[in-house]
């Protein structure tokens, strides 16, 4: 599928012209999803994230609606009158007939208005408009699915907000509706049955079915073509939603998902090809300093190595400096995310280690949320144990201290021998004593409640990764979301991020991917696969992904113990880079950033938009797409110097000089100007409210 | 004095209604002597107050006091109790001197009058927690003063359920020790729900029974009812399953429209008629109670029937003249409904508006309109039948969504009829009995056959898709939803 460009009818052709010129004068663009100021999953970071782009473009014509939840209100938005006079009417009426509808500034960047649908509120409305819906679309809705009978309130509010805004008009607009996911699908269809003049598009960022047959192990990919779809989702009791899903993608002038595995999946299982790929995007922050971000790599490092000091107290045979770290971290879906392979190709990357006698070790984290009885013992031990040996030397050093410096008031060089007496040989002593242990540092930190049935240790019970001393690679689970205040590992997320070398993220079913995004802004190289969103989308835009630290593994083409072989060697390969190598893939890793900026990525939204409206108001607006050939023109190069990979770099040793062998040679600045002319500028919204968009006025 | 006293409940929805229109019923079919009142929310639809009024002394309309503690309320995981908070205003009934409060929910077995004996405030114990009262079934003093003390208190302490069981619980703390006289018997609040979990002593008390109370999130108004399977299944077979006996006596009193009634209706018949004809003002209640009772019944159920009933009458008005007239009268205002539906759902107002009243109205009108007509095929076409026409007439009332076809039935094939049960509607194996006789005379009595099926097929698939059983491989597949769909796609 094409990433198309749209070119209106003003602008000239050309890659340097991205259609940001359409006229807005007159157009609204509400944007409708269960999760505005309400976060349950993914779909809020999206919104979240979107939101100041957005409203830069939009300004005052820009409108979130959401469900009205009273927690998520206290704490996210701020009440205020609605701005507009057409819109406080439409709000007055629904108000005047039996609706709570608030209006507000939701405190995120950008502080977009949102308007918030009590759904509660209306509940007695939920048989009537049942009836309508199985009159006008022959869906009905079981009473005892909670989530799908809340869909239905909330359809049939936005569509009454929708209608009603277009009515109080006086002048019509060209209003954009953009509605998320299938909770909010029913308002979509409901303004097309409704004859609305309103432009709709919908997005979905997963679908209904493809979640569920994924979890239920089907081999999916391989036969996405053949399901049927109706048996499937029939008989997984999701039909209603499944029927609600597929008539918003079937009713809305724009469909577009996430990412091309997502449209492919889209395709066949809602039997409506994507008109659009609109990737989900990341606010990235830009610091000031150049490396920064390298700096913070080595504090969050060495905090997470004083973790492993205690973790694997008794047992540190190994040289920390030579220790890589990795992780994966995500819901817990054993399969979807693909730690099943993970864990089976850290168990040959172990063998290999071992066979070739690398000094390398490699510790890998799990960072997933399961059931859990707190902490265990041992794990927080490991970390007194350390504190205890930290004190015990601080004791120590102050008494040599004391004694050098009495020595040297009285004018005498100390004499080294006497300057550590009996005494402080014995604290020393009895805290290596206390460092002695029985048994193997633990794999897991936590004490869990389906211990004997936990897929995680149960695999690693049987591939035998117990963290012994010959082991070289070490496993620890943590099956827990990490936060600044844990007393095990005191880090919240992304300072743990910071502080891995890489992280894998091999997942089967991924239909965006934020983990393995969020690390390449952080300037962390990641392993995904082709089957996520993101892997796609790198794939697509990079000529030599793993150069630049982002490597794709093939789920797709290939069965899973050759994934698993090809995962197993690119682990191999990163641990063979030397420091130096590592330290420039991470630059050209963080280089990538500009890439997943949503001022980058929020192009392709702001075409959907315009096809949208060309769709619904053909009079007024025009939309061509452009030539398929066009998307090729802002891939990344291959790197100027050649990428770090072993195959290349035959001298490994750490004395090796810089200047001696031509293909290290690596300029960072050079390559980096050649990155920066291929990627296009962030795009420059048109602000129409500039100053509304930094100062937030008060409009009573 | 017994004047002062009444039994009390609360609609807040409409399907809340159903129920109170059955607890309603069942007062009155054991004999009480006492007033009934219901209190219902502003929500409540005119379709929804106009059949509590035909079964109720007073409908008194009560602003809705919702406890908005949603954090307590999510924690129970039925946030619409919180509504129930509206249950407190039945203090305020202070024009009797003593009332008993029953939950929508319930099911009277007999005459349970002698309630009023007990004082404020008596209440059998919860199954659950047995040192707590269910407020399901309570006997009180309504008292201005008492309904401020318990908002405050309410005010003060919410409620630790977030219902007004926990409000009441906490205000009337000495309930579970100061007077066991105060101990309402557990027959007066049997749980109906399916673990019972002392099922000897059910059998050696269950038989006692004298109100049910439906508790729980499903509610007899939620199952569709089958009384074929209901009478062979649970009701011969009863010691297995209560729930489903309950079940099914509360559909039975659902469907029971009141023969006391009719009866009452066959000599007023022709005032009433003359008076609808003539003003659109508030019938009498006893006239119209039918097709009142019916009209919530479809709104519940499914508005889209009536679109069958024109077509039925479309292709009968091809064979005889007194059926023109007939169907005439009733294509017209089925059309205009159709119409007037339409309208409404497209402003989509919550609030009951003018076109949605006369919607009702024109319901209306359209069953009294099969009434005489009704009578005329009587009296004409079944003579030879053994039953009186009475009991015939109360049938056909009994089950009035079919009463127009029914009636047609008869003048096309000569009325033979079989003996129908009258506590339960006729089963769509009796009218496919029927079929093959009809449908032997007239090419339109196919027609007519078609098209009751459809009617019926339509809100029986609806039922099935509100309980999850889908025909996702048939009827019901994606490709009937996209040919809906794309009716207005262009």
């Amino acid at each position: 599928m094409p990433l198309a460009r749209s070119l209106s009818v003003t602008s000239l052709s050309g890659l340097e012209d991205w259609d940001e010129e359409f006229d807005r004068e007159d157009a609204i663009l509400f944007e409708i999803a269960w999760e505005v100021s309400n976060k349950v999953g993914g779909i809020y970071t999206v919104i979240q994230t979107k939101a100041r782009l957005t409203c830069e473009e939009w300004g005052e014509n820009y409108f979130l609606v959401g469900p009205y939840m009273e927690s998520n209100v206290r704490t996210q938005v701020e009440l205020i009158e609605p701005c507009n006079a057409a819109l406080r009417r439409t709000i007055d009426k629904m108000n005047s007939s039996g609706c709570k509808v608030y209006f507000g500034r939701w405190l995120i960047e950008g502080s977009p208005y949102v308007i918030l649908l009590d759904v509660g509120f209306t509940a007695w409305s939920l048989d009537r408009w049942k009836s309508e819906l199985w009159e006008k679309c022959g869906i009905g809705v079981p009473w005892f699915d909670r989530e799908a009978n809340d869909a239905v309130l909330f359809g049939f509010l936005t569509a009454w907000l929708l209608g009603e805004y277009a009515a109080q008009c006086d002048d019509p607009p060209h209003i954009v509706a953009h509605f998320h996911e299938w909770l909010s699908g029913l308002g979509l269809v409901l303004c097309r049955q409704r004859q609305l003049p309103i432009a709709t598009i919908f997005t979905t960022h997963a679908t209904l079915l493809g979640r569920y047959l994924c979890a239920g192990s089907v081999d999916f990919y391989n036969n996405l073509a053949e399901f049927n779809v109706d048996k499937e989702a029939g008989d997984r009791q999701i039909y209603h939603r499944y029927c609600l899903e597929r008539a918003a993608a079937r009713c809305t002038h724009v469909f577009t998902t996430v990412s091309q595995i997502t449209a492919i999946e889209a395709e066949h299982l809602l039997k409506r090809k994507p008109d659009f790929v609109t990737p989900n995007g990341l606010n990235v922050k830009k610091f000031s300093a150049m490396h920064e971000f390298q700096n913070l790599h080595a504090q969050s490092k060495a905090r997470i190595q004083e973790f492993v000091r205690g973790h694997f107290y008794g047992h540190l045979d190994f040289n920390l400096d030579k220790t890589v770290f990795l992780f994966i971290a995500g819901r817990y879906e054993f399969s979807n995310k693909g730690a099943d392979i993970f864990l089976e190709a850290l168990a040959r990357l172990n063998y290999l280690l071992r066979v070739n006698h690398s000094e390398v070790t490699v510790i890998a984290f799990f960072i997933m949320p399961a059931r859990t009885n707190n902490f265990n013992v041992e794990t927080l031990k490991g970390q007194a144990v350390r504190k205890q040996l930290w004190d015990t030397a601080q004791t120590v050093k102050e008494r040599f201290g004391k004694k050098l410096y009495e020595s040297l008031l009285v004018g005498q060089l100390p004499d080294v021998s006497k300057m550590l007496d009996k005494e402080d040989f014995t604290i020393m002593k009895r805290a290596i004593f206390a460092t002695q242990r029985q048994c193997l540092p633990p794999v897991c930190t936590h004490n869990m409640l389906e211990d004997s049935s936990d897929p995680i240790l149960n695999c690693i019970r049987r591939i035998g990764l117990f963290n012994t001393s010959q082991d070289r690679v070490k496993v620890i689970f943590h099956p827990e979301f990490l936060s600044s205040t844990s007393p095990l590992l005191p880090m919240d997320y992304e300072e743990f991020v910071r502080g891995c070398h890489l992280g894998v993220f091999p997942s089967y079913y991924e239909p965006w991917g934020y983990t393995p995004a969020e690390c390449t802004v952080m300037g962390i190289p990641s392993i995904s696969t082709n089957l996520s969103g993101f892997g796609c989308f790198m794939e697509e835009h990079i000529a030599d992904p793993s150069a630049y630290g982002i490597y794709i593994l093939d789920r797709r083409y290939r069965g899973v113990d050759e994934s698993c072989n090809q995962l197993t060697s690119f682990l191999f390969q990163f641990c063979q880079q030397s420091r130096r190598q590592r330290i420039i893939q991470r630059n050209r890793t963080e280089r990538l950033s500009d890439l997943l900026d949503w001022r980058y990525l929020g192009r392709y939204y702001i075409s959907a938009r315009h096809m949208a409206l060309a769709k619904a108001f053909p009079d007024t607006f025009i939309y061509e797409p452009q030539e398929p050939t066009s998307a090729t023109g802002f891939r990344y190069p291959r790197p100027a110097s050649v990428p770090p990979s072993p195959a290349h770099s035959l001298h490994s040793s750490p004395h090796h000089s810089e200047g001696e062998d031509e293909e290290e040679q690596y300029d960072e600045d050079l390559e980096a100007e050649k990155d920066r002319v291929n990627i296009r500028q962030p795009l420059n919204v048109p602000n129409r409210n500039k100053n509304n968009a930094v100062v937030l006025p008060e409009k009573n | 004095m017994t004047e002062a006293q009444a039994f009390v409940t609360l609609a807040t929805t409409d399907a809340y209604c159903m129920g109170c229109i059955v607890v309603g019923k069942s007062l009155r079919r054991h004999g009480t002597s006492k007033k009934l009142v219901v209190m219902v929310s502003p929500n409540v639809s005119r379709v929804g107050r106009l059949a509590l009024d035909d079964v109720f002394d007073e409908v008194v309309v009560v602003d809705v006091l919702d406890s908005r503690d949603k954090a307590h309320l999510t924690w129970l995981g039925r946030p619409e109790l919180g509504v129930t908070f509206t249950k407190l205003h039945c203090w305020t009934l202070t024009h009797f001197s003593k009332c008993v409060f029953l939950d929508a929910d319930t099911l009277v077995l007999c005459n349970v009058d002698e309630l009023f004996e007990y004082e404020e405030l008596s209440a059998a114990p919860d199954p659950g927690w047995p040192d707590c009262f269910n407020s399901g079934v309570f006997v009180f003093r309504p008292s201005l003063n008492t309904h401020t003390q318990i908002l405050e208190h309410a005010a003060q302490h919410g409620s630790f359920d977030g219902g007004d069981q926990g409000v009441l619980n906490t205000f009337f703390s000495d309930w579970a020790v100061k007077d066991i006289r105060k101990h309402l018997p557990f027959v007066y609040n049997l749980t109906a729900s399916a673990v019972y979990t002392h099922l000897p002593a059910f059998q050696q008390y269950g038989h006692h029974a004298k109100i049910v109370h439906f508790l729980g999130g499903i509610k007899p108004w939620h199952h569709s009812y089958n009384p074929q399977a209901a009478s062979e299944s649970s009701f011969r077979d009863s010691s297995k399953n209560f729930a489903a006996q309950f079940m099914h006596l509360w559909w039975a009193e659902y469907y029971s429209q009141n023969q006391q009634q009719v009866k009452k209706d066959d000599k007023k018949e022709d005032y009433s008629v003359q008076q609808l004809e003539s003003s659109q003002t508030h019938p009498t209640p006893t006239q119209s109670q039918m097709s009142r009772t019916e009209a919530l019944h479809r709104e519940m159920r499914l508005a889209s029937p009536l679109q069958d009933l024109t077509l039925d009458s479309l292709t009968i008005s091809s064979s005889k003249t007194s059926e023109e007239m007939l169907s005439d009268r009733l294509s017209c205002p089925s059309r205009e409904i159709k119409s007037v539906q339409q309208l409404d759902s497209s402003q989509t107002h919550p609030t009951p508006t003018q076109s949605q009243m006369s919607s009702t109205e024109a319901l209306h009108r359209e069953m009294r309109l099969a009434s005489p007509l009704q009578d005329l095929t009587l009296d004409s076409l079944t003579i030879s039948s053994s039953k009186t026409s009475e009991e015939m007439l109360s049938d056909r009332l009994s089950c009035p969504s079919r009463e127009i076809k029914n009636i047609l039935f008869e003048v096309l094939s000569g009325g033979e009829t079989e003996e129908t049960p009258i506590v339960s509607p006729p089963s769509e194996q009796e009218t496919e009995h029927k079929d093959p006789e009809t449908a032997d005379d007239s090419a339109a009595g196919i027609g007519k056959a078609i098209a009751a099926e459809t009617e019926e097929e339509d809100s029986e698939r609806r039922r099935m898709w509100e309980q999850g059983h889908v025909d996702y491989m048939g009827k019901d597949s994606f490709d009937n939803i996209k040919r809906k769909l794309d009716l207005f796609l262009e």
